[in-house]
């Protein structure tokens, strides 16, 4: 293992450590684990752009409901097809690390919770951002009267423009108060 | 720099506050920061932000080179120093690409800017390099990602507040051994004999009582005698007196601090704002968590709090359509419920004064396990009440018909109050029958003893308590005792007053018994493997989980409340040394027959030279009292005017807010709408114009006042 870390040069890795949150021993972690899930005959990992599947199976996002979303959403690939080369995992890891700022943190979160892509939070976003929190389906989750409430709950409180949908801004806005937000919005190796 | 202060304090954040280095200032900064994220300043930064960093790879140039002029552009800070690539949220290959634009910008501007950019370069690397070595430091960083990653960042703030509590001790520990071990371990050549022979004396059931060669050693006040030491500044009784007032001062201005940092944000994210439901969505989900069960448990604690919000909506409902007949029965039952409370209150005074009573008789006849009960009568009593009571707390309120929010609150408001006024209630009578040669020496071991029963508590607790019964629930899932006992959870509150206890023992006993913080280290230490044990082995995550910041406010605020009886104990022990009566007159420790605190410091004040002399009595006279007041008084209306004017600034603010965003989505409207909120508008603007001063704000920042100048325009322009 001790090889393959040292696989990264030092001009590389002080790129990195001035592109992202991250510190020397996160990168080489984060090569260590990247490696890991390269193929065994592939030398050369950096530009190698790993599958969904593979990981998702990593134990940091395994459990995670928000796990392809992110994965969508960090990844450069022209098949929208979520897969991460290197330096999109670092990207990913410098959003999720502990000193990325609440802007950063919150603008990815924006990304991730807008499932459909189209720069807002719509109620069918808002509807699938719930139901991946509760933990989907079943005779324990909320009925559709209780997510009805719910939802006009968060616009009345959120949407300020009352155009019917949470913008950037808005949401932004709404996290900037949440002290919280930035103590869990962190995936750490 | 600036940016260098805002990431740090994230940091804090994400660390539940651990770092000590944060300034204030940081935090007021977080303030200004928030005006910049407001939609307004938002609205200039245009779409780079929604749609840059999907596209805004090398093969778009012209889009990043846009993006990063976006963020040059946002505000007086950004136009002396850049941001860092970092913070830009592009992907790797946009950041390189807009790296590559700086530096042509480098060749083309004049060398001293370059320098001053390279300059400031290797500065925030420079300090991002330190940040990184000190937070090395920090001990049990993997321990708490652990923990963190099992049971979320609720029981995590436990685990960090007890490292800061150890922090804190290992303080204390240090300016014990700088102003009252030290100086006595140097003056003292011939009592080393004297230390061997307590070491021959050697029996464990002293260990236990602090009693035999324990008393005469360096643990107890009697052992720093006046010894040769003997200026009239600089002798042993004015160290040690020196020693523990900075102690109490130091803890004093770390615990305040931390708790207005705390504060500031519970205030910011205030009430007035409700924002509850959007943070219950948009933050609820903790991101750390890996753990599968841990995963589900939060997946069911975020429906059974969104239910629980909607049937607190429900209840609110209810309660308002309430009948009178129906409040009357209500306010009885709470009536004879606070009664209930207040009885099992009583009861538990009286046992503590009982056995306080019974421990303090003559008991040299009887064996010395019976002798050792009776010794350890007191804090039994006191941990036992403490073990029972905010159980029977917890389900009285559930009777209450309080909200569910309220019922928390109430047993956590009842428990503190038991757990500190039962030390309290120890502690006077314990003072009231106290009538030996050397008082503090005995005060000093009963602080001693409840220290160490705390801690074998805790042991106990967790190992032949917590542990048999998930033994038992593993081997045996379907016996009727396993059906029992039910699931245990890591109750955070109570886990955390048991903590605030300790550190109030501590603080009370640190004047009779020095080294009352090194053994606290000790326990300390301990604790914190015995609940990591107790937590990852033994327990499930709480139903409830704790919000790591308004937890950390209440900690805190609790840890004051100690400090205070500490404080307030100290001055009675004072008050009594300066009038001693006849029956309690102490004649050991560092304060003999003639000296008490008072008669120290002013003898050393008669030694000085006359200026200062006529300085110090100048400011300890009633002529330097006076205008001292009216300072306060002046400077604290200054502050509360100015923080008045804040919050009016904040909401006319949170006004305009809501004008620009409506001016904006104008032409997005449609016609039926435009009717109501051209009403709302008229409101806000009737609201505005009766407070006179929308045309004329003055906030501090200037960031707010381009906004408010921003926002005016618009505002009249709609006119």
């Amino acid at each position: 293992m001790g090889t393959t870390a040292s696989q990264l040069d030092k001009g590389m890795l002080s790129e990195y450590q001035e592109l992202t949150f991250l510190t020397k021993q996160e990168i080489l972690l984060a090569y260590k684990r990247f490696s890991e899930l390269l193929p065994k005959e592939e030398t050369n990992g950096i530009s190698y752009r790993i599958p969904m599947n593979a990981i998702l199976e990593l134990p940091e996002l395994k459990t995670n409901p928000f796990n392809e979303r992110i994965c969508k959403v960090f990844s450069t690939s022209d098949s929208h097809d979520g897969s991460l080369n290197f330096d999109d995992f670092l990207d990913l890891l410098s959003a999720f690390s502990d000193s990325a700022t609440l802007e950063i943190k919150s603008h990815y979160a924006f990304r991730i919770f807008d499932f459909d892509d189209d720069g807002t939070l719509g109620r069918q976003d808002l509807e699938k951002l719930v139901n991946c929190l509760t933990g989907g389906t079943g005779d324990t989750s909320l009925t559709p009267d209780e997510m009805k409430q719910l939802i006009d709950n968060i616009l009345e409180e959120s949407d300020i423009d009352k155009d019917g949908t949470v913008n950037l801004s808005e949401f932004q806005h709404v996290i900037s108060r949440s002290p919280d937000f930035v103590s869990s919005f962190k995936i750490v190796l | 720099m600036e940016s260098q202060k805002s990431v740090n304090f994230m940091r804090l954040l994400s660390d539940e506050s651990t770092r000590t280095t944060v300034s204030s200032d940081s935090c007021e900064y977080y303030e200004t920061e928030i005006y910049d994220l407001l939609p307004s300043v938002q609205a200039c930064r245009a779409e780079q932000s929604r749609y840059g960093p999907s596209e805004g790879s090398e093969d778009d140039p012209e889009h990043a080179e846009g993006g990063s002029h976006g963020y040059r552009s946002r505000g007086p800070r950004d136009k002396t120093s850049v941001p860092p690539l970092r913070n830009l949220p592009l992907c790797m290959q946009g950041k390189r690409g807009v790296r590559e634009r700086r530096k042509m910008q480098i060749s083309r501007i004049g060398v001293w800017a370059s320098w001053r950019r390279s300059h400031s370069i290797i500065c925030r690397r420079w300090w991002g390099h330190m940040g990184e070595w000190f937070s090395g430091l920090l001990p049990w960083k993997h321990t708490l990602h652990k923990i963190e990653g099992r049971v979320g960042v609720g029981v995590k703030s436990y685990f960090v507040f007890l490292r800061y509590l150890i922090w804190l001790n290992l303080l204390h520990c240090a300016l014990v051994g700088g102003f009252i071990v030290g100086p006595t371990a140097f003056h003292s050549g011939n009592r080393k004999t004297e230390l061997l022979n307590m070491v021959k004396n050697f029996s464990a059931l002293d260990v236990f009582l602090g009693t035999g060669f324990l008393e005469n050693s360096p643990l107890f006040f009697g052992f720093y005698k006046h010894s040769s030491l003997r200026f009239s500044c600089l002798n042993t009784p004015l160290l040690y007196f020196a020693g523990i007032i900075s102690i109490l001062l130091l803890s004093l201005i770390m615990v305040i601090r931390r708790t207005t940092v705390g504060y500031k944000h519970t205030w910011m994210v205030g009430k007035r704002y409700s924002t509850n439901v959007s943070f219950k969505i948009f933050c609820s989900w903790d991101f750390t968590i890996q753990d599968p069960t841990a995963a589900t448990l939060k997946h069911s604690f975020i429906r059974n709090d969104l239910k629980l919000f909607l049937q607190e909506q429900s209840f609110s409902l209810r309660k308002a359509m309430r009948t009178f007949g129906q409040k009357l029965r209500l306010y009885l039952l709470r009536f004879i419920l606070n009664l209930i409370v207040l009885c099992l209150l009583g009861g538990a005074f009286y046992l503590i004064y009982f056995s306080t009573h019974v421990s303090q008789q003559k008991t040299d006849d009887l064996s010395w396990l019976v002798n050792l009960l009776y010794q350890y009568l007191p804090p039994i009593t006191i941990t036992f009440v403490n073990l029972v009571l905010p159980h029977m707390f917890r389900k009285i309120s559930s009777f209450e018909d309080y909200s569910f929010t309220t019922q928390v609150n109430a047993t956590l408001v009842r428990s503190i109050f038991l757990k500190l006024a039962s030390l309290g209630i120890y502690l006077f009578f314990f003072f009231r029958k106290l009538s030996e040669a050397c008082r503090e020496n005995r005060f000093g071991r009963e602080m001693y003893k409840l220290c160490i029963f705390n801690f074998l508590a805790t042991f106990c607790n967790t190992f032949l308590l917590s542990y048999p019964r998930k033994l038992l629930k593993e081997k045996f899932p379907t016996s009727l005792l396993a059906r029992l006992s039910g699931k245990q959870r890591f109750l955070i509150p109570f886990n955390v007053l048991d903590l605030v206890y300790v550190q109030t023992v501590s603080w009370v006993g640190v004047y009779s018994c020095p080294l009352l913080p090194l053994i606290g280290i000790f326990t300390l230490t301990a604790t914190f493997y015995i609940k990591k044990f107790s937590v990852l082995r033994c327990c499930m995550a709480e139903q409830r989980m704790f919000r790591a910041s308004s937890s950390s406010v209440l900690f805190h605020f609790m840890l004051l409340l100690g400090l205070l009886m500490a404080a307030v104990t100290l001055g009675y022990d004072f008050h009594k040394q300066q009038y001693p009566s006849s029956s309690t007159s102490s004649s050991c420790g560092p304060f003999g027959s003639e000296e008490t605190v008072f008669n120290v410091t002013g003898e050393c004040v008669k030694n000085l030279p006359a200026a200062a002399q006529t300085t110090i009595r100048y400011l300890s006279s009633e002529a330097f009292a006076l205008p001292l007041i009216l300072a306060e008084i002046i400077i604290l209306t200054s502050y509360v005017s100015r923080g008045r004017a804040n919050t009016k600034a904040i909401d006319r603010l949170k006004d305009m807010l809501v004008m620009v965003s409506l001016t904006d989505a104008r032409k997005f409207v449609k016609p039926k709408n435009i009717l109501k909120n051209q009403l709302y508008l008229f409101n806000s603007l009737e609201r505005l114009k009766s407070t006179k001063c929308f045309t004329n704000i003055t906030v501090g920042t200037t960031k707010s006042k381009k906004n408010i100048f921003y926002s005016d325009s618009t505002f009249q322009g709609f006119l």
